[in-house]
This record gives C-alpha cells, sequence and structure tokens, in this order.
C-alpha cells in the first residue's frame, strides 16, 4: 500500500537532528534567512555581527569561552522563521539573532522568548521588536523608523531654516509608516513650522505624476519634503520629482542609504538621509572607517548601506551584558541591558529600559548627496525621547 | 445487524484509515521527532485541514477555486481578535468594536467561531459567485481572494494593515493540529457520502444529465462552498495560534498555489487524494531542505545549493502529473474491504 511507504519515509527522516553545546562554549543561533529576499538584508548585517564575534573570540572569547556560531535558514518565511529558531534553540543557542524585519523575524523571536532565551533583531526598526510585539527578552539593536522621520525634520528646522513641509507618504510598509509618524510627531513642536500638504503613493506605482501636480500647484515650493519610502520605489519617486523641477531639499529614512541607485538619478543634489555610520569613507569616528575596511577584508565587498552596522553592534551591547552579568541566563543578561544607558558603540550611543528595547532616541549622521556624491555634513540628536505610548498606539 | 450495503459502511474505512495514518505519523513525530520536525509535522496537519477545504469544493464540484484562502485569513483574523490579550489589542486594534476589544476568550470557544465567521461569509458571497460556471466561477473566486486580501490590508485600525498583528497565545501541539485534521477528514467525508455530496458529483461528471434528474448545480455547489469555507476557517484559526503572529502576507498566493498543487498531486477528486498530497509534498519539502543544509554522510557533507529545493518541488510535481495525470492515488480512494466491513481485501 502507498501510504506504508509514505510512513517509512516520514519516519527516517524524524530521526535526524542534534548537535548540544560543549561546556566551553557560548552558542549564538542566527535565525536569519540565508534565502529568499530578505536574505538581502539579513546577510550583511549577519556579517558585521559575525566580524564583531571574531574579534571577541581573538581577543580570548566572551567569560573565558569561544563563541560558536550555529545558523538556520528562515527562508524568508514566518512558519519557517519559527522552526529555525527552535533549530538553533536545540542547538544550544544563549542568545538568538532573528531577521532584520518584524514580520519574518518575530516568529522565531517567540520560539526563543517561549524559551526563556534573549532575541535580537538584527535591523528591525518598529517598535513591535522588542518587549511590544515579543516579550521581555527580546532586543533590537537598531534605531526605530520614527527617529529618522523626527531627526530629519528638526535638523532641517533648525540647520536649513526649513519652515514649510510636504509629506509624501508610501503606504507600501510599516517601516514607511513609521518614517512619517515620527514626522507627525515631531512637526507640532518646531515653532511657526508648516505642513503644506500631504500625500500617498505606493511603492510599485509606475507614475506619481498626480502627487506631483499637486506640489506644483502649491503656491510656493514647500522648503522640504518628507518622503516617507524605502527601495525599490524610493528611486523612481525621487527621480520623477527632480524632473519635475522641484528642487526642494528631499528628506529621508535611512532605507534609501546607499551609492548603488545614484547613477539612476544624475546630479541628484539637496538630498539629506540619516545614517548610523557612513559607509562613505567619512565618518568623524575613524574607527568606523577601520570597521569598513575590515568588513571589505571580511566579505570583498564594501558596506553597501548603514544598515550592515547595527549587526555589529547587537552583538557589542550583548556581549558587554554578558560580561557585566558574569553570565550568559537571560534575565541576568536583559537586567544589565536595561542598565544600559547611552551606552557608546561604534555607531551611536545606546539606551535600553525596561519599557523599550528599542532607540527612541538617537544619535544620526546627516548625508547629503551634491551632485550625485553623498557626503556627512553633520550630526544631529533629536531633543527628546519619543514617548513609547505614542509609539505603540501608530 | 448494520446494513452492509449502505453507502457509509462500504466507505467509512477511507476516512478511517486516513486519520489512524496521521494519528501514526503524529505518535512518530512525537516520540523521536526534534522539535522543528514537530512543528514541520504540526504544520502539515493543518495544510491538511486546508487542502481538504479545496477538495470539499473543488473535488466535489470540479471547479477550480483560487480563492479559498481568503477563509484562512477570516478565521485567522478573528482569532486573532478574540484571543489577543484586551491590553494589547486596544492599543493596536483600536477599531474594533468595544465589546471584542473587552474579549478575550480561549482557543476551544473561538475556533468553531471564527470557522462558523468564515462560513458565514461563505453564505453570503456563495449565492452570487456559484451562479457563476467554469472559468468565470474560478475567476471570480480569485477575485474574492484579492477582494479580502486588500481590505485585510489597509483596514489598519482593525486588522493592523500590512503589519503583523501579534499576541495570539501559541498553543497549538501536534495533537490539536491531528485533531484538526481528523475534524476536516471527518466533515469532508460526510459531506461527500451527503445527499448534497453526491448530487454535486453527479454534476461534476455529467452536468446536463445531472440538472435533467432535477439537481439545482448553484445550490449543491453553495452548500459545498459553505462547508469548505467552515473548514479553511477552522485552518486559519488554527494556523493564528501556531505561527501566533498573522499577517496578510502569509495567506496570498503562494499558499494558494500550494494547496492546490498538494491536491492535485494527490488526485484531486479524491479525499484521500487530498491528504496524500500534503504528506508527500511536505515531506519531499523537508527532505529537500534536509539537503540544503547538508547531510554528513562521514566521509563528507552532502549538500545541495540553496533555493534548489523550489526548483526541485516543482520538478517532481511535473513528473508526477505527467506520469499519474489524475495524480499519486490515480483519483480513487484507499479502502478496506476485509474484517469487518465484509469481503476479500482489496488495498487501492
Amino acid at each position: 500500500m502507498r501510504f506504508v511507504k509514505t510512513f517509512g519515509t516520514l519516519t527516517a527522516v524524524a530521526a535526524l537532528w542534534s548537535a548540544p553545546a560543549l561546556a566551553d562554549e557560548i552558542v549564538v543561533g542566527f535565525a536569519t534567512a540565508e534565502s529568499g529576499f530578505m536574505q538581502a538584508y539579513d546577510k550583511p548585517a549577519q556579517d558585521a555581527a559575525m566580524i564583531r564575534i571574531k574579534e571577541i573570540n581573538d581577543a580570548g572569547g566572551l567569560l573565558g569561552k569561544q563563541i560558536k556560531v550555529v545558523n538556520a535558514d528562515t527562508k524568508t518565511d514566518q512558519a519557517e522563521g519559527a522552526k529555525a529558531g527552535l533549530a538553533v534553540l536545540d542547538q544550544g543557542a544563549e542568545l538568538v539573532v532573528v531577521s532584520c524585519d518584524y514580520d519574518f523575524g518575530s516568529p522565531a523571536a517567540l520560539q526563543a522568548q517561549a524559551a526563556g532565551k534573549v532575541s535580537f533583531f538584527l535591523c528591525a526598526e518598529s517598535i513591535k521588536a522588542g518587549i511590544q510585539g515579543v516579550g521581555p527578552f527580546s532586543f533590537s539593536s537598531s534605531v526605530l523608523a520614527a527617529v529618522q522621520g523626527a531627526t530629519m525634520s528638526e535638523w532641517a528646522y533648525n540647520k536649513k531654516n526649513a519652515r514649510t513641509f510636504y509629506r509624501l507618504l508610501d503606504s507600501w510598509t510599516v517601516y514607511n509608516k513609521g518614517i512619517c509618524d515620527g514626522f507627525d510627531w515631531m512637526l507640532p513642536r518646531l515653532a511657526d513650522a508648516k505642513l503644506v500638504g500631504e500625500d500617498t503613493f505606493k511603492n510599485d506605482d509606475a507614475s506619481i505624476a498626480a502627487q506631483i501636480s499637486r506640489i506644483k500647484a502649491l503656491p510656493q515650493e514647500p522648503d522640504a519634503i518628507m518622503l516617507c519610502t524605502m527601495m525599490p520605489g524610493a528611486v523612481s519617486a525621487i527621480k520623477q520629482i527632480r524632473a519635475a523641477g522641484i528642487n526642494s531639499m528631499i528628506l529621508n529614512g535611512s532605507g534609501v542609504d546607499g551609492s548603488y541607485w545614484l547613477n539612476a538619478v544624475p546630479d541628484l543634489s539637496n538630498f539629506f538621509v540619516p545614517v548610523q555610520g557612513s559607509i562613505y569613507g567619512d565618518d568623524p569616528n575613524p574607527k568606523v572607517n577601520e570597521f569598513n575596511a575590515k568588513y571589505k577584508e571580511f566579505t570583498g565587498t564594501d558596506p553597501s548601506s548603514q544598515y550592515v552596522y547595527p549587526g555589529y553592534v547587537l552583538i557589542d551591547v550583548w556581549s558587554k551584558a554578558v560580561e557585566r552579568a558574569g553570565t550568559t541566563d537571560a534575565a541576568a543578561v536583559v537586567a544589565e541591558l536595561e542598565k544600559m544607558n547611552e551606552e557608546p558603540t561604534l555607531f551611536g550611543p545606546r539606551t535600553f529600559t525596561n519599557e523599550i528595547h528599542h532607540q527612541n532616541r538617537g544619535r544620526y549622521l546627516i548625508v547629503e548627496t551634491t551632485a550625485g556624491k553623498p557626503k556627512v555634513v553633520d550630526e544631529w540628536t533629536i531633543s527628546e525621547k519619543i514617548p513609547v505610548d505614542y509609539l505603540v498606539s501608530r | 445487524m448494520t446494513d452492509r450495503s449502505s453507502v457509509l459502511w462500504r466507505t467509512v474505512a477511507t476516512p478511517i484509515i486516513l486519520v489512524v495514518g496521521l494519528l501514526v505519523i503524529a505518535y512518530l513525530t512525537w516520540q523521536f521527532g526534534s522539535r522543528p520536525f514537530n512543528r514541520t509535522v504540526t504544520e502539515m496537519f493543518i495544510q491538511v485541514m486546508m487542502v481538504v477545504g479545496f477538495y470539499v469544493f473543488v473535488g466535489n464540484s470540479g471547479v477550480i477555486s483560487f480563492g479559498h484562502v481568503s477563509f484562512m485569513y477570516l478565521g485567522a483574523y478573528m482569532t486573532a481578535w478574540l484571543t489577543i490579550p484586551p491590553f494589547m489589542k486596544s492599543v493596536t486594534l483600536r477599531g474594533l468594536p468595544d465589546w471584542v476589544l473587552q474579549t478575550e476568550l480561549s482557543f476551544w470557544i473561538v475556533a468553531p467561531i471564527s470557522a462558523l465567521f468564515a462560513a458565514l461569509f461563505a453564505l453570503l458571497v456563495g449565492r452570487i459567485i456559484m451562479r457563476l460556471s467554469g472559468i468565470a466561477a474560478s475567476i471570480a473566486t480569485f477575485g474574492l481572494l484579492g477582494l479580502v486580501n486588500n481590505v485585510y490590508s489597509n483596514w489598519d485600525s482593525v486588522t493592523g494593515g500590512q503589519g503583523s498583528v501579534v499576541g495570539i497565545p501559541p498553543i497549538m501541539t501536534i495533537w490539536i493540529g491531528w485533531l484538526g485534521a481528523a475534524i476536516a477528514i471527518a466533515i469532508a467525508y460526510l459531506y461527500s457520502i451527503s445527499r448534497s455530496g453526491l448530487a454535486l458529483r453527479a454534476t461534476r461528471d455529467e452536468e446536463i444529465a445531472a440538472q435533467a434528474s432535477g439537481i439545482d448545480i448553484v445550490r449543491e455547489r453553495w452548500i459545498a462552498f459553505i462547508v469548505s469555507a467552515f473548514i479553511i476557517g477552522l485552518a486559519g484559526a488554527l494556523y493564528a495560534h501556531f505561527l501566533s503572529v498573522v499577517s496578510p502576507s502569509a495567506f496570498f498566493l503562494k499558499m494558494t498555489f500550494i494547496a492546490l498543487a498538494m491536491l492535485v498531486v494527490g488526485g484531486m477528486y479524491s479525499l484521500t487524494g487530498a491528504v496524500v498530497g500534503v504528506v508527500v509534498i511536505s515531506g519531499l519539502i523537508d527532505v529537500l531542505k534536509r539537503l540544503e543544509k547538508g547531510i554528513d554522510l562521514g566521509i563528507g557533507t552532502l549538500a545541495i545549493p540553496n533555493g534548489v529545493q523550489e526548483i526541485a518541488i516543482g520538478l517532481i510535481m511535473i513528473g508526477i502529473l505527467m506520469f499519474l495525470p489524475t495524480g499519486l492515488t490515480r483519483n480513487q480512494e484507499w479502502t478496506w474491504t476485509g474484517w469487518p466491513f465484509g469481503g476479500g481485501s482489496k488495498g487501492s
């Protein structure tokens, strides 16, 4: 009978797996995408994490033990993500590093939470990537998308004298909305700054001519356009705005960092992006430039965007917390992480509290693109923290 | 003594074989499998529910549906609305009515409610869609999926929009998965031997003759549509607890096509085919995934490049359909005619 064969195969398959951790090792598990579209986001940040792990191991390890890395592929799939989380936990992971995006990382993070282990999102920028969406043992090492929108608007107001703002939202992802949420929160705090108009589009819209003609119809060109979007649609939107002769400064989130797309919009100018560290070789902190060189040596390419950096930060802050706690026990490590207040890292300070395991304020470098050349021109930290209640309610 | 010539007595062996077969898989997995493998099998049981749900409509009516995954949405989100703790949903899902915001029910109550909700929806939309026939009906079901997807992706205050809804208790175990699959198989079986099921299959095989015999095609398809919606709504409820996050991207084209592929590979017109299709395809996917990871053979590691799994599954499915166009089961049911069902034994 055919079904007997099926059972045979299944049972044979069932009897595989398992690799217990040795006592003189600390296991860090990566439940991240090794295939599928998330791989493009996860891989660079994971490489940066591996660099930090290698540095620690070369310097004698953590608590005198070497860090051992285990991997499981989420295949950019939520159900697979949960399995990948379990797979690394079964191999003894004390820290579970999960996919960059909240939607794809949370299934594995929830498994870590249920097993009482610490989890870190590689670079998720939603408030849910942490206590609010996973539980008290979950963290993200990046900075909230809302901080990017708030940073750009406050900086432009103070340093570029921007008074009239136009808000253009690409409603495709939660990340995009997050940038505009931060902008919405900051704008009323800027005396006599005015929202002169707002509009939405979708990332895959071939044309945003209608939105552009509404900007053109304004009596005066706005000082700044807050553009809440990401790749790949961002390129086409920016190109169309400039082609229509609108020369207002364009403010963005970190999602458009990188020079790989700039030749699609020749001679782009008056274009501003917040970054945690500069990939252009001009970071004010020479150690960041050293890291970039190390990254190139390790992977063979330069970092493509600032999203490699959070991977380095997460291993950095977690290992510091482990050193201070003297153990990898999750509760003790979380307690140490929550004591971190403006903890310096290569890519800006990090603060965690028992209310939020993410950055609702953070130092950003401002990169200006002039005639197609990106360059760090300033740095900015928003004047106050974005309240957790506001972030959660969006 | 039971009347041995009744339809029930002659065919009841099929669901029993299937349910017991799945029970054996569940037991072996629970006894010997790793935790990730347990999850794979639990997911497989949910897929069994989904594909059996497809079978109830597609198998009995002969009309291919691209829209049944919309009932996964309805079931999964209803479960999310009713099981997420009030303090969480009152912040993230503010658009829900107050009484829903204050409610937090247990899985055993919510799962049937979610299934009924999906069935109710099918009752309303089915009246319209079922009037169409052939490819028009298939495309209309596809339209339904697009419609539901758009509503759930954009009604931010009620569904959380594009983002994930979190906080559904992760209570799924392999046994609940098996129970769900068993219930789905039982319902599908009872429907297929019912008056309506027999009438619908008659319309599938000989539409004009069936109509001439007084069968109301629209009505019978409508009933099958509602029954299948109930099963898939229940699968959606279990899936929500399985992942404990729901997002609109989870229930869309990929899920639709994998479900249809499983059904076609197993044998579209048989309940056995629905179950076998799921078990075989998920078994193959799992084996290929392990090969991608690499299997240690002592002398070296045997590994295939990442991404080959998806290609291989496609090729295997083409192969199966070339040589067995009616699926692995050739559209037959697995039966047992030995004791106590009378007469000598015969597998299919």
